[in-house]
């Protein structure tokens, strides 16, 4: 029998003491007092164009209605709410901690499970059937679903209209397309235009993830069991990668920085990225009308291939550490989770794709954006949503996403396929232990 | 003669390219806090009329003065508890010698090179028992003991005369009064120049600060860069401007103290 | 009787100048160290732990990960710390001539870099070296290239690059510990020297650089511990990559803490290889200082 110990030399039963007062303590107050008290719920998020307002936005909605909730949305970003996270779980230690979080869905799992208790099972008080399946069970862990899902990460292809008919393709052409299809039009592309096809970091994934999961399939089988070697998807994707690289048509960039500036200043043709992206597409104005969205080109060849696939969605939670969790709750539930005409707002404002299913039935769902020539793309984004192939992230995608970026730089540089996956593969295995 | 000339020349020719580029990327981010973003990513070289723009979405993102005034009372808080603290073992471990204290100090040297990152879990954990979370002395209370600054106070005092010590003894003193009224003033410049370093040192910091300050309300202004340089949609403009603000502080201290610091620095390394 | 005295206030008054600082030092170095000592025998994942013995041990023994850092440290070591050293000898030396112009203003540009925080200055020489930045557009106004250099999506460009940044923001630091160290020397011993005809060259490796051994070890000693603490610097500027080339022995003790499922025995595990390693290129360092003392 192995002795367990507490990381924080027992510190956590006197915390869970205390915590189990607070809140009996709390549950009498508010069967005397009722909820009328007066109080602040503070949420974490990242992005001051994009989550930061809609988040805002719900904020207001909900304290109209509920005078006595008030709201501080703090910018912290998302490498600090993960280290942030990670040390107070580690630390047993909650003070400071936010009542509302966004977390990226594939990080959640490593939270759920190495830190059992942490946050509220919304699926106790919030029909998940509202949302898309996908994003319900990238944060479910043992029969309870913990997020209210967000940014649905859903990807589609951007691409430049102008770039595309200079080398004599037509919106037509990249519908329903392959990866190899796209390489051929990207080759004509770089000739006649001298324009890369996409921009990449090597110091990164995307691309592979973006691919791959379009199939159904992830790194990990079942989120446990590394998937390397016998993942026909990845193969291929890295293969698709590598003909790409070797072709001359990725521009190679690093950093989110170089990433975004890479096509804000005009120079790649196309975009293959999570509809998240479309707040940064759209900040520079005179690209109006020169874009377009088609469908995720398919992973020919693998089984399971589909046009739809997702990356970097990430969602709200709420911590059982939060001294206002009914709070928090109901308003996740009756802002974020049903109120139809909020996500009208926050798809014309900041390009957020959300997760409920019933949104899309909203007038500005069906509109046409004119930045991208009259496309009803929120209609299109939100079909594809229904359809993206559902994956276990488990607990160990980070260290599978850092063993495969570590490879990325000599894959792109036409080293063997079959070696990077053996490389991949003991990388992730030796990070599991 | 002419190769006398000759050398001297490449010596200016050397120590002028070595402080154009020692220089250079200071006029960058200066030119880029006058400029817009997409300006800055093409490499632009000139100033821009962007400055008001840019302060002003600083200002909206950022509380300015809460954020400088705590990066203040941080570094200067943490300055003078590490120059007094770091100073009264310096001279303690120099002027009393003995063979256990000469061990503890060859121990601290080792000490010296253990990244912070393997102390971090732990220290977080005392912090929060303490309760000490969120809170300005959880960020200072760790690096008053810094082993460097002792260090160096050590080296320093090697410098100072044990006559004027004798003196005062003979005068006679107490100990504590001989370091206040006899050595501080004396090391003027190796304060000087630990001050430089010390203050560089805590206005900087940012690991530390990023793991105990929770609320935007006690965050600093490094803190504050990191989050500009996370968004999705980064501002150039605004994040070389916020630099630009970073970094003046330090410039001014150092400018006010540099011939000092020199003096200061010659006393330590002899 | 009065000896002993004195021996006794010398105890006590030693102890009370060196106790503040000791106190602070035990609260917050000993005791986290020898938790995370006491940690890296211990297995498991968040918040439970259980005794593992050499578990730990075992598995640094096949970590390829731990062999890159380590790998990528030395790279840095060796080549940036050499260069810098030999930049910040050869300003010192050529700030020191008495007769120089402009000596001021050359010393506080060459020192200005460190006053920058590592932040600050990362992001400023990511936004340098980005792919369409200024760095390379000047390389290409100039024809020194013909393509844009990927400075930091190509393992051996973003290796250049964090030595550059480094070396620009450190070069100065080491400068001005000779730069007061060359002003203790005595003019007289150049001045013989210079009579005697020995070359500038020669004088430069014969006396400056043995006269400024004890500065030159303890910068190297600074240096490597900065070498084996880098963070901020990768972090910012390359996030490690690209392909873990510029991962550091500290990034990968940050992510296995925090970017990974918390091991926290196992990053405690590799902090104490770091603790070994320092404990042994200290005691190398200084017994070298000594043999040289005793020869010459």
């Amino acid at each position: 029998m192995r002795k367990m110990t507490q990381l924080g030399f027992g510190a956590r039963a006197g915390g869970r003491l205390a915590a189990a007062l607070v809140g009996a303590a709390m549950l009498a107050s508010s069967a005397f007092v009722g909820a009328a008290s007066a109080s602040e719920l503070t949420v974490w998020c990242w992005d001051p164009n994009f989550n930061i307002p809609a988040m805002k936005d719900a904020s207001e909605r909900y304290t109209k209605a509920h005078p006595d909730t008030t709201f501080n949305v703090a910018n912290i970003t998302q490498d600090e709410i993960n280290q942030k996270l990670q040390t107070q779980f580690l630390a047993g230690v909650t003070d400071g901690l936010p009542d509302i979080v966004l977390i990226q869905d594939d990080n959640i799992q490593r939270f759920l499970q190495s830190f059992p208790g942490s946050f509220v099972p919304l699926s106790d008080s919030i029909d998940m059937k509202k949302f898309a399946d996908y994003k319900v069970a990238a944060a479910t862990y043992d029969g309870k679903s913990y997020s209210l899902p967000f940014d649905s990460g859903v990807a589609g292809l951007f691409y430049r209209t102008d770039y595309l008919e200079q080398a004599g393709y037509k919106p037509e052409d990249l519908q329903s397309i392959s990866w190899d299809k796209l390489l051929e039009i990207g080759k004509d592309v770089l000739a006649k235009t001298g324009h890369p096809l996409i921009s990449m970091d090597y110091n990164g994934d995307d691309l592979i993830v973006l691919m791959m999961q379009s199939t159904g399939q992830w790194y990990l089988k079942n989120g446990k069991e590394p998937n390397i070697l016998e993942n026909p998807a990845l193969k291929t994707a890295l293969e698709t990668f590598q003909k790409m690289a070797q072709a001359g048509v990725i521009k190679s960039v690093s950093g989110w920085t170089d990433y975004t500036g890479s096509f804000t200043s005009g120079q790649v043709a196309t975009v293959p990225q999570g509809v998240w992206i479309t707040g940064t597409i759209k900040s520079v104005p005179e690209q109006s009308g020169k874009w377009r969205v088609a469908p995720m080109p398919i992973l020919e060849g693998v089984e399971g291939a589909t046009h739809f696939t997702s990356n970097g969605g990430s969602s709200w939670y709420v911590l059982a550490s939060s001294k206002h969790q009914d709070e928090a709750v109901d308003f996740l539930k009756t802002v974020w989770g049903s109120d139809v005409d909020f996500y009208q707002g926050i798809l014309i404002n900041q390009g957020a794709v959300g997760s409920l299913l019933a949104a899309r039935e909203g007038a500005a769902y069906k509109a046409s954006d004119p930045f991208f020539n009259g496309e009803p793309v929120w209609q299109n984004f939100s079909d594809w949503l229904a359809k993206v192939p559902t994956v276990d992230y488990g607990t160990f995608t980070p260290e599978a996403r850092m063993a495969v970026r570590a490879q990325i730089p000599n894959i792109a540089n036409g080293g063997n396929i079959d070696d990077a996956l053996k490389a991949i593969d003991a990388q992730l295995r030796q990070q599991m232990q | 003669m002419s190769f006398a000339l000759l050398r001297r020349g490449g010596v200016y020719v050397f120590l002028s390219i070595a402080t154009f580029l020692s220089v250079f990327p200071f006029y960058w981010m200066a030119v880029g806090a006058t400029n817009q973003s997409p300006d800055i990513v093409r490499g632009k070289l000139g100033f821009g009329g962007n400055l008001l723009v840019n302060f002003q979405h600083l200002m909206t993102q950022v509380d300015l003065p809460r954020v400088f005034g705590n990066s203040f009372f941080i570094a200067v808080v943490s300055t003078l508890l590490t120059l007094i603290v770091s100073s009264l073992a310096g001279y303690g471990f120099e002027m009393f010698r003995s063979r256990i204290r000469e061990r503890i100090f060859q121990l601290l040297l080792l000490l010296l090179s253990i990244p912070f990152a393997a102390l971090m879990v732990p220290l977080f954990v005392m912090i929060s028992r303490a309760q000490l979370n969120n809170t300005f002395t959880a960020v200072i209370l760790p690096g008053i003991a810094s082993i460097f600054i002792v260090f160096y106070f050590r080296q320093a005092t090697k410098a100072f005369p044990r006559e004027l010590r004798d003196a005062a003894r003979v005068d006679g003193l107490k100990e504590w009064q001989i370091f206040l009224f006899v050595y501080m003033p004396t090391m003027r410049s190796t304060y000087a120049a630990a001050t430089i370093i010390v203050f560089m040192n805590a206005w900087n910091n940012y690991l530390w600060p990023l793991i105990v300050l929770q609320t935007p309300d006690n965050k600093t202004i490094t803190l504050v860069i990191s989050t500009l340089t996370a968004a999705y949609t980064p501002d150039y403009g605004v994040i070389l401007l916020a630099t630009v603000l970073a970094t003046a502080p330090t410039l001014v201290i150092f400018f006010v103290l540099q011939r000092q610091f020199v003096q200061g620095m010659l006393g330590a390394v002899k | 009787m009065a000896q002993t005295r004195l021996d006794r206030s010398e105890q006590v008054n030693g102890w009370a100048f060196v106790m503040p600082a000791l106190v602070l030092l035990g609260i917050f170095m000993i005791y986290p160290i020898i938790w995370s000592l006491w940690m890296s025998f211990q297995v498991g994942r968040g918040a439970n732990f259980s005794f593992g013995g050499l578990a730990n041990i075992q598995r640094l023994a096949n970590d390829a990960l731990l062999i890159k850092a380590l790998t990528n440290t030395c790279i840095f070591f060796f080549i940036q710390v050499p260069i810098m050293i030999v930049l910040a000898l050869l300003f010192a030396v050529a700030l020191n001539d008495p007769t120089l112009r402009f000596r001021g203003l050359f010393r506080t540009a060459l020192f200005l870099p460190c006053v920058t925080s590592l932040i600050a200055y990362s992001s400023l020489f990511k936004s340098m070296f980005s792919a369409d930045g200024i760095i390379n557009q000047t390389l290409l106004t100039l024809h020194v290239i013909g393509t844009p250099i990927p400075w930091l999506s190509d393992p051996f460009w973003a290796r250049v690059v964090i030595i550059t940044a480094i070396t620009w923001r450190w070069t100065g630091y080491n400068m001005i510990f000779y730069l007061a160290a060359l002003q203790n020397v005595d003019k007289s011993i150049y001045e013989a020297a210079r009579i005697d005809g020995v070359p500038a060259w020669a004088r430069f490796t014969r006396i400056t650089i043995p006269m400024l051994k004890p500065v030159i070890l303890f910068t190297t000693i600074l240096s490597t511990i900065g070498t084996l603490q880098l963070f901020d610097e990768v972090n910012n500027i390359t996030q490690g990559g690209p392909g873990n080339a510029t991962l550091t022995l500290s990034m990968y003790i940050y992510n296995l803490t925090f970017r990974m499922m918390p091991s926290f025995g196992y990053s405690a595990t590799v902090s104490w290889v770091i603790v070994v390693i320092v404990a042994i290129l200290s005691f190398i360092q200084f017994m070298i200082a000594r043999d040289r003392r005793r020869a010459s």
